[in-house]
């Protein structure tokens, strides 16, 4: 039965999103995209801050009250969440949401140090009640899934289209993708890797996926210049501050999720350990240094 | 009884056999073939009810698939 | 790749791969079924039986542990069934109007990679009652590529024939089942089930009993080894399955049974499965061919004078034969989880069908059309 390619463009999450599907017809190809399309923006209004009905805001304003309820799929987000910040040393930390109120990237101004102290208080997941089902997070505290919200989409979104039928084909949502398989001729998907030092569509890479995702973590999408030197939105948790280890680390995994874990974690770590903790990870890599030197495997 | 044993004796090597061939192990990832309804082993409860009745009706032979079926009168 | 620590934690997340049904995880959907059998069976002598059945069948997640499956049947039968042998020469049938209803249930709870099910059936016409449970067991490997289940069940029967002398026989069955799955590569799938079962009580046909000869043992030891595979065919879009089994008891039937299903997905959410069957089974030892004792006449078999207590069936379904089932199914698929399907089936048994000895001689083959359809919702 022949398969005829499809690709369905939308926006979510603040990106460009796009699920590209081999289909034996349109009509099918249609309901897994709408499927996708709709369990994307599902996940988008049940955990986006901006949305006064949101989990997100729900247990943000109960912040320094009683502990408050949650669903399965939040208590499995949160049990990931916790997960990741042992395994990070700190670095993956839910709570860090609140040091965007010290780094205005539109006015490009650098923090004062007391102010920094002053919201590093309210950072810090080791702060965090979690004991499911109820979470309570210390007075001004503030939680944000932003930072695995479109991998885990992804993810559901691409899931959900599996068990549907679709078998080859990908859900991209702003640059983290998962694979559901490869092209219907059977040859991987060449993903391009954006220069981080070059226009938007500039690429010094393509990476093969035929089956699995792709995340990537760059300190070009949100940043200023100042002094001569860049300060992006990777903030380590621990300081206030941002890191220069790299200019982006994106990372092969078997699930979007993961792969965007791995790529956050190691841009937040210098060079060398990073290097071995993508290593041990057993994921594949192509990351770009402050200097430009490209080290992949 | 020496049927029995003898006719257990070869399902369990063939048991046996079956597992060593699924040694390359199956990653969670890679199982959207077998996510398919038409990879179950009975993909139609309904269906697989009906068959089963029907047989046991007609047929010496029956079992095989379940425990605590009942029975009934049918001929 | 190798399994690393983030992966892993992501991997405890729900729902982010494909749930195979080889494995043990609650079921992430509700599913009703609702389909109506027609059934009729024919042979020249003039015996027909008309089956008309709907049946419902629901399957719901409660919690993200327990699952409940409710199961509900009524057989509408009609028809004429042979007192005796199905031979041009033989006597015809008695009449049979009946109806029977049955229904079950199940309730499984789910402990991570473990299932545990409970089931009760109950099944009642007006000359037969069942009530029957089991308890299954089911457990998976932490890679879900291999599942175990054991499995006991027990069923209670009551047979009070509406014809003939009144009376209220029973009869119980204990039954038990072991079985292994497992995901051998990412297109294919494999079980193997043996079964195992002892009746004990009152096994005879109560209305052959009254009008021809039929005499059965009051027990029955009986074993079956099930083997399935399935394959998908990537390329092709097409499922194959495959199932083989053996089946003894100690009244010496002996059957093998293959079955061999190809699903094809068409465009339009379309399904295509043609099947087909074979079946072989010896005969019961006790069965008697349509030879009849020459001083008393049908339906006693030869010598029936000097062993009347001896074991005599002249049921045909206890004969040694070798019956073909060649079916076709469609089925279509809409958005919002609604499918509907159709099938046809043909089914002929006949003596010299079978494979691995001689079939009974003297019977008509037995005829039989199945058509069934039927409508699904997954929400």
């Amino acid at each position: 039965m022949p398969l005829t390619s499809y690709s369905f463009a939308f926006r979510a999450m603040a990106s460009h999103c796009e699920v590209r599907v081999y289909a034996p017809d349109g009509p099918t190809a249609r309901h897994w995209s709408d499927s996708a399309i709709a369990e994307v923006r599902r996940i988008e209004t049940k955990y986006s801050r901006y949305r006064d009905d949101s989990v997100t805001t729900e247990i943000n304003r109960a912040a320094g009250g009683a502990p408050i309820a949650v669903d399965a799929e939040t208590g499995a987000l949160l049990d990931f969440a916790a997960a990741l910040h042992a395994q990070s040393e700190g670095l993956f930390d839910l709570t860090s949401g609140v040091l965007r109120r010290a780094w205005d990237f539109k006015a490009q101004r650098i923090p004062s140090q007391p102010l920094l102290d002053t919201l590093l208080k309210c950072v810090g997941w080791s702060k965090v009640d979690w004991r499911s089902p109820t979470i309570c997070l210390g007075a001004s505290m503030e939680i944000d899934f932003g930072g695995i919200g479109k991998e885990y989409a992804a993810d559901r979104a691409a899931t959900l289209i599996m068990e549907l039928g679709a078998q080859h084909g990908l859900v991209n949502l702003g640059g983290d993708i998962r694979v559901m398989g490869p092209h219907a001729d059977g040859s991987a998907w060449k993903i391009a890797v954006q220069d981080p030092r070059g226009e938007p569509g500039a690429t010094i890479a393509h990476l093969e996926v035929s089956l699995g995702a792709m995340a990537t973590s760059g300190d070009y999408e949100r940043f200023f210049e100042s002094g001569g030197r860049r300060y992006s939105h990777l903030l380590d948790p621990r300081s206030g501050w941002p890191v220069e280890f790299w200019r982006s680390v994106s990372v092969v995994a078997p699930i979007a999720i993961a792969a965007g874990a791995c790529a956050t974690v190691a841009m937040l770590t210098p060079v060398d350990r990073a290097l071995k903790f993508l290593d041990a990870q057993g994921v594949r890599y192509l990351a770009v240094d402050a200097v430009g030197h490209q080290h992949s495997k | 009884m020496k049927r029995f044993a003898s006719v257990f004796t070869c399902a369990g090597a063939l048991a046996f056999s079956v597992a060593l061939v699924g040694c390359g192990t199956v990653q969670p990832w890679q199982k959207g073939n077998l996510a398919k309804s038409e990879m179950a082993f009975d993909p139609d409860p309904l269906q697989a009810r009906f068959a089963d009745h029907t047989y046991f009706s007609k047929e010496g032979a029956s079992g095989g698939m379940s425990v605590g079926g009942g029975g009934c009168g049918c001929n | 790749m190798k399994t690393g620590s983030i992966l892993a934690a992501a991997l405890a997340l729900p729902g982010l791969v494909p749930a195979a049904y080889a494995q043990v995880t609650v079921p992430n959907a509700t599913l009703i079924q609702f389909k109506y059998l027609y059934y009729r069976d024919y042979q020249e002598s003039g015996n027909r039986i008309t089956v008309n059945s709907p049946a419902l069948y629901l399957l719901a997640p409660i919690s993200d542990s327990w699952v409940f499956e409710i199961g509900a049947v009524y057989d509408n039968v009609s028809g004429a069934s042979p007192y005796y042998h199905t031979t041009l020469s033989g006597a015809s049938g008695r009449g049979i109007e009946d109806a029977r209803s049955a229904g079950d249930i199940t309730v499984t709870k789910y402990f991570g990679r473990t299932a545990i099910s409970a089931r009760a059936a109950y099944s009642t016409e007006d000359d037969y009652k069942s009530i029957a449970g089991g308890l299954t067991l089911r457990h998976a490997t932490p890679d879900q590529n291999t599942t175990f289940m054991i499995g006991g069940g027990y069923s209670s029967d009551e047979i009070s024939p509406t014809d003939g002398p009144v009376f209220t026989r029973t009869k119980t069955t204990i039954d038990g089942i072991v079985g292994i799955s497992q995901v051998l590569s990412k297109n294919d799938t494999a079980q193997l089930n043996l079964y195992y079962a002892q009746q004990r009580g009152y096994l005879s046909d109560p209305y052959k009993a009254l009008y021809g000869v039929d005499q059965r043992p009051d027990k029955r030891d009986q074993m079956a080894a099930l083997l399935r595979w399935n394959h998908y065919f990537e390329g092709l879009r097409a499922s194959l399955r495959t199932s083989y089994r053996f089946y003894h008891d100690d009244w010496e039937v002996n059957a093998h049974t293959g079955t061999v299903e190809w699903a094809q997905e068409l465009p339009y959410g379309f399904t295509l499965t043609p099947s087909l069957r074979y079946t072989t089974q010896s005969a019961a030892f006790f069965y008697y061919d349509p030879v009849y004792d020459a001083t008393l006449g049908p339906p006693f078999p030869p010598g029936y004078l000097s062993s009347p207590n001896a074991f005599y069936t002249s049921d045909q379904r206890l004969s040694a034969f070798g019956g073909i089932t060649p079916g076709i199914k469609v089925a279509k698929s809409f958005a919002g989880g609604w499918s509907v399907d159709a099938k046809a089936e043909y089914y002929e048994q006949r003596a010299d069908w079978r494979i691995g000895g001689d079939g009974s001689p003297g019977l008509e083959n037995f005829k039989a059309q199945l058509y069934q359809v039927g409508v699904a919702k997954k929400f």
